[in-house]
């Protein structure tokens, strides 16, 4: 059952802005996470601002300088098509075309596909936990096999569901921001919060501000991406594990690698270990069993999901294999 | 009257010979319309949105209901304040326990009977008040304003921990449900004679009903009178326990069920939403709409009893089985509804096993009671059974197939009495050949040798359903009206298993009329005939022998009216496709149409009733599955590449609804086998965690494989029934775990006794037998 709310649909940004800037204001692009929020009560919604007016945020455009931009309000499968995108930066088709199901895909938009709120089932359910205002997390002491095993600090272990972040990030896409206060840009991968740093809220979004782009720099000569997504079946579901690559690769060797893990931590979670263990590296046997077993080096998995210890090793040793 | 082109007495079409007065149908030999792949018979309807189930509906000034309830799985309700409720917008009713109409009423689990409102809630999802008002939203804002107050209590929901001494008592009998015990032979001398003996505890996760269509119904009265709208899968099961429960003859009762969105078992009974909306449009004078939500129909609804199994099994080198011990724990609930019913029955009956002992015990624990879930009990033992079928072959070096066909046996043990036919056989053998399973074998293991990390696995299991051979009562009217078009009134429900297809074939196949022109009237109390409910894979032969009787209680009369005619005995007439001929004298010939009795009347009613099933016999299907499948090593995923189910139902009716059945039941049988599991907080705070399509993981279109296979075994069965039927609906499901576990065990050479085995699963194995 839907709370009550009030509904509107601004056709200027400067509108949206207002809009959004006043007490419990939400974003409606696609729909498809907020609706079951809103059916769910994990959160108190008085006002539901549409985006599906500003045409400025539809699409998908060639940079100057051959990188994209992104609106946000382009549908998954739309940047899962995209031939700029398939050919410029595969592992964000990847993500994108791994997103939940064809018809969520068809409806979600890449910027809502950033902003989702978290699927643990404690925190979606009928449970008042730690991030909605409770003092448990019931996640840590209970059913917790899908749940993180990075950056959790024992505090929420939730994971961040997008499949399109991990990519953006390690692809260094930045996110363009309207608000209040003006626009600003910032990296995906200083987009999300730690529960250490805000137990509240997943993003650095401030009251009344929305990401109107995404931004991908013009691939780089040698760059090659990818993203493998492991999940408890094959449809319809969020990752256990996923692996962004964004590895530039000469002669061989990598000379820049960023990589980024889904499925693993409460946000999109960069694997410095595994990038130093494969930097300046060629990919061979070695090296990739040395990036498996570092992946997990810095982990602090939970009883229930220390399976994920060595899905994430075989995760990065398939893909290592598959990119090189 | 012109003779429609194609619709009445088909050209060329012939009818079966009509028996004698008193004298009982031969069995068909060749069949017209039986056999042939028939769209269904209500398509249209379904496709366009035409048809209208009971979520559809929508009366003059219907208001629509809503129920509280507990959230706690174990907790006293020491108050119900509705005063603010009452006084919300559009409420026009409001029932707790002490409404007076709802006070004496009382709510049935088997034989166990409390108060409708009971205070002692004992499960999560416990009614314990509802409302109605004129929108949904308002009667939902209603239940939000009750002031309801609870003393929580302990808990206990691991069925493992019923019976220990810490848990609480759900019940002031304790936690016990019940127990059953069975034994043949001398289990221990079993084991003695054995070469190899093998034991191992295996479990299963309780599965929840997740029909298309939500669990409810729409309630009016018209003065005394009560007629209910409601997704079941019989509308006189229905009609007779909400008579009971609220002492009205049953002619007061109404219940309608024209179209329903599946049910699995979870909808067999009227559920404790069916009394509350009826009470509720009492008080408010207006039909009420009650329809659940999905979180309210995973918590009380049903579910599929979880299991904890011991099996330990006896063989010799020549593969003859020596002795079997099962035992099994498995929760009813929060109360008592079939926690362990029927799961021993595959050890009982499938193999022939001369010293048997069989040993469960059912027990509460604080969560949604139990309904039947497609083949109750058996894809449980299955697991147990037809992997313990793959150790001991493997033990002994035998093939898991020869195995099998070694211990076929010639009687259904578990009943002491003879099969009308058993196909046990020919599933396993036909199955494994047409699955080309020697060489499915040799390939799996000749890849599994090479330097990859995605191994390959087949695997098998057969299965015996418990029942399946349906029987009486049924009563079936046939109408042929005056232009040889016909009429077909019956009681069962259709759950979406095409029941109303087959039952035009067989009425279509008997009077040699076109499917197309039979209309089918069903599943309604007061316009049709007494049937019991679909399940148990009983419709086709409870209902098809009943069609062919109502059929030639038409034709018995159509040749009484033309014998008028052509002045010639009954006896000496019969049927030559649209004509009735003397037998003696060709010439002497009539339409069926020109029949003067038919014209003068307009119509011919028939009455066919379900006749005995066979004395001292049993009638019960038989299946094999096979499958193929691929791990990835590393990370655990799973895909299986193609599945064959070898069915012996007996015979086929319409063979694109029963393959429809046969991958469905695959479908069904993956999900319980590798996706899907109630998960309970049972160690916090013992609620429901996935109680939404997401966390609650059904398998979608890319978890089953595109390559499936239905084989029918069809072998003459005139004992079972007119038809030769049997029921299709459930052995269908029973093996594909077991045998998906089995191709599992192939690939990674890991028994997997817990189900499901998904990609957790089998990632911690994975890395439990590397570190050995």
């Amino acid at each position: 059952m839907l709370p009550q709310f009030s509904y509107v649909r601004p056709d200027t940004l400067q509108d949206t802005v207002r809009h959004l800037k006043e007490k419990n204001a939400a974003i409606h692009a696609g729909g498809t996470d907020l609706i079951g929020c809103l059916r769910d009560g994990i959160m108190q919604v008085d006002k539901i601002v549409s985006l599906n007016a500003l045409s400025d945020l539809h699409g998908i455009r060639e940079t100057a300088d051959g990188g994209l931009v992104i609106g946000a309000l382009t549908t998954i499968t739309e940047v899962a098509e995209n031939l700029l995108v398939k050919q410029k930066y595969p592992g964000l088709s990847q993500g994108s075309s791994e997103v939940a199901s064809p018809q969520l895909r068809n409806q979600g938009t890449i910027g809502g596909n950033l902003c989702q709120k978290p699927r643990c089932w404690y925190y979606r359910g009928e449970f008042h936990c730690l991030r909605k205002g409770g003092n448990t997390c019931y996640a840590l002491d209970g059913e917790h096999q899908f749940h993180a095993i990075f950056g959790h600090d024992l505090i929420c272990v939730i994971t961040h569901p997008s499949d399109t972040a991990p990519p953006l990030a390690a692809l260094s896409a930045q996110l363009k921001i309207s608000g209040p206060e003006g626009s600003r840009t910032v990296p995906v991968e200083n987009f999300y919060l730690l529960p250490v740093e805000d137990l509240e809220t997943e993003t650095v979004l401030k009251p009344g501000e929305v990401i109107t782009h995404i931004v991908l720099p013009a691939p780089a000569k040698n760059l090659r991406s990818s993203y493998r997504k492991v999940r408890a079946r094959r449809s319809w579901d969020f990752a256990l594990a996923g692996l962004a690559l964004a590895l530039e690769i000469e002669n061989d060797t990598v000379t820049r690698g960023r990589v980024y893990l889904s499925g693993a931590a409460p946000v999109p979670w960069r694997s410095r270990p595994v990038e130093e263990a494969i930097t300046g590296r060629k990919l061979d046997a070695a090296t990739i069993q040395k990036a498996a077993l570092a992946v997990v080096e810095d982990a602090n998995p939970l009883p229930e999901n220390t399976y994920k210890m060595d899905l994430f090793k075989g995760v990065v040793e398939e893909e290592l294999n598959a990119i090189r | 009257m012109a003779e429609q082109k194609n619709s009445y007495y088909t050209q060329g079409l012939s009818v079966p010979e009509t028996p004698a007065p008193g004298e009982e149908p031969a069995f068909w030999k060749q069949t017209h319309v039986v056999g042939k792949r028939l769209p269904r018979v209500d398509a249209y309807e379904r496709v366009s949105g035409a048809a209208v189930y009971p979520s559809d509906i929508t009366l003059p000034n219907m208001i629509y209901g809503a129920v509280l309830r507990c959230p706690h799985p174990h907790a006293n309700v020491t108050k119900v304040d509705v005063s603010r409720a009452k006084k919300m917008p559009g409420v026009r009713a409001v029932i707790t326990g002490q409404t007076p109409e709802a006070k004496k009423l009382k709510w049935k689990y088997n034989d166990y009977s409390g108060p409708l409102f009971d205070t002692h809630c004992r499960f999560e999802g416990e009614a314990v008040a509802a409302v109605a008002a004129d929108t949904h939203f308002q009667a939902w804002d209603a239940v939000r304003a009750i002031d309801v107050a609870y003393e929580v209590l302990p808990f206990v929901a691991d069925h493992n921990k019923a019976l220990s001494d810490d848990a609480p008592d759900i019940h002031d009998s304790g936690n016990l449900v019940g127990t059953d015990e069975y034994e043949r032979g001398d289990v221990a001398r079993g084991f003695d004679a054995a070469d190899v003996v093998l034991e191992q505890e295996y479990h299963t996760q309780s599965e929840l009903h997740t029909p298309m269509e939500l669990h409810g119904c729409v309630a009016g009265w018209d003065k005394d009178r009560l007629t209910l709208w409601e997704s079941t899968q019989g509308v006189y099961a229905v009609q007779s326990e909400i008579a009971e429960i609220l002492n009205l003859p049953l002619s007061k009762v109404r219940v309608i069920g024209h179209y329903m969105g599946g049910g699995f078992g979870s909808k067999l009974k009227p559920g404790k939403y069916t009394v509350l909306a009826a009470l509720l449009a009492r008080q408010s004078g207006r039909p009420v709409k009650l329809i659940l939500t999905r979180e309210e129909t995973y918590l009380c609804t049903g579910n599929r009893p979880a299991s904890t199994m011991h099996l330990k099994a006896g063989v010799k080198k020549d593969g003859t089985l020596t002795a079997c011990d099962f035992t099994c724990t498995g929760p009813s609930g929060a109360y008592p509804a079939g926690g362990t019913a029927l799961v021993d029955w595959q050890i009982r009956d499938l193999y022939a096993c001369d010293n048997v002992r069989c040993a469960s015990k059912d027990v509460y624990i604080n969560a949604g009671p139990a309904r039947p879930f497609r083949a109750p009990g058996h894809p449980q033992a299955s697991w147990a059974l037809e992997q313990m079928m793959d150790d001991l072959a493997d033990k002994i070096g035998m093939d898991p197939v020869a195995l099998r066909l070694k211990n076929i046996p010639e009687i259904s043990q578990g009943r002491n009495q003879p099969y009308t036919t058993t196909g046990l056989k020919q599933c396993i053998e036909k199955g494994a050949e047409q699955f080309g399973w020697k060489k499915a074998v040799e390939r799996a293991k000749a890849h599994n040798q090479t330097d990859t990390h995605i191994k390959r696995g087949v695997g098998m299991g057969a299965c015996v359903w418990f029942v399946g051979g349906g029987g009486p009562p049924s009563t079936v009217i046939i109408k042929l009206f005056r232009d040889g078009s016909v009429n077909l009134n019956m009681g069962a429900s259709d759950i979406g298993t095409g029941t109303k297809t087959v039952m035009a074939m067989v009425a279509a196949e008997e009077l040699g009329v076109a499917p197309e022109v039979i209309q089918i009237e069903h599943a309604d109390t007061e316009t049709t005939q007494y049937a019991t409910p679909s399940g148990g894979s009983k419709t086709v032969p409870t209902e098809s022998p009943t069609v062919r009787n109502a059929a030639i209680a038409v034709k018995r009369q159509l040749l009484e009216m033309a014998s008028e005619d052509l002045n010639v005995p009954a006896s000496d007439l019969d049927y030559e496709g649209a004509q009735i001929i003397s037998r003696n004298d060709k010439n002497k010939r009539i339409k069926v149409t020109d029949v003067s009795r038919l014209k003068k009347r307009g119509v011919v009613v028939g009455v066919g009733y379900r006749g005995p099933n066979p004395p001292k016999k049993s009638v019960n299907p038989f299946a094999a599955q096979f499958c193929e499948l691929a791990v990835n090593t590393k990370t655990g995923e799973m895909q299986i590449l193609r599945f064959l189910s070898a069915n012996d139902s007996g015979r086929v009716l319409d063979r694109l609804t029963y393959d429809n059945q046969v991958f469905g039941g695959i479908v069904m049988g993956i999900g319980f086998g590798m996706t899907e599991f109630r998960q309970l907080d049972a160690r916090q705070t013992g609620r429901l965690c996935n109680r939404n399509w997401h966390d609650y993981k059904l398998p979608t279109a890319l978890d089953v494989p595109v390559d499936m296979e239905s084989l029918p075994i069809e072998i003459d069965d005139p004992e079972a029934n007119n038809t030769g039927t049997k029921g299709l609906g459930e052995p269908v499901t029973i093996p594909t775990a077991a045998a998906i576990a089995n191709a599992l065990f192939m690939a990674t050479g890991i028994r997997f006794t817990r189900a499901p085995v998904n990609p957790i699963e089998m990632r911690r194995h994975l890395t439990a037998k590397k570190e050995g």
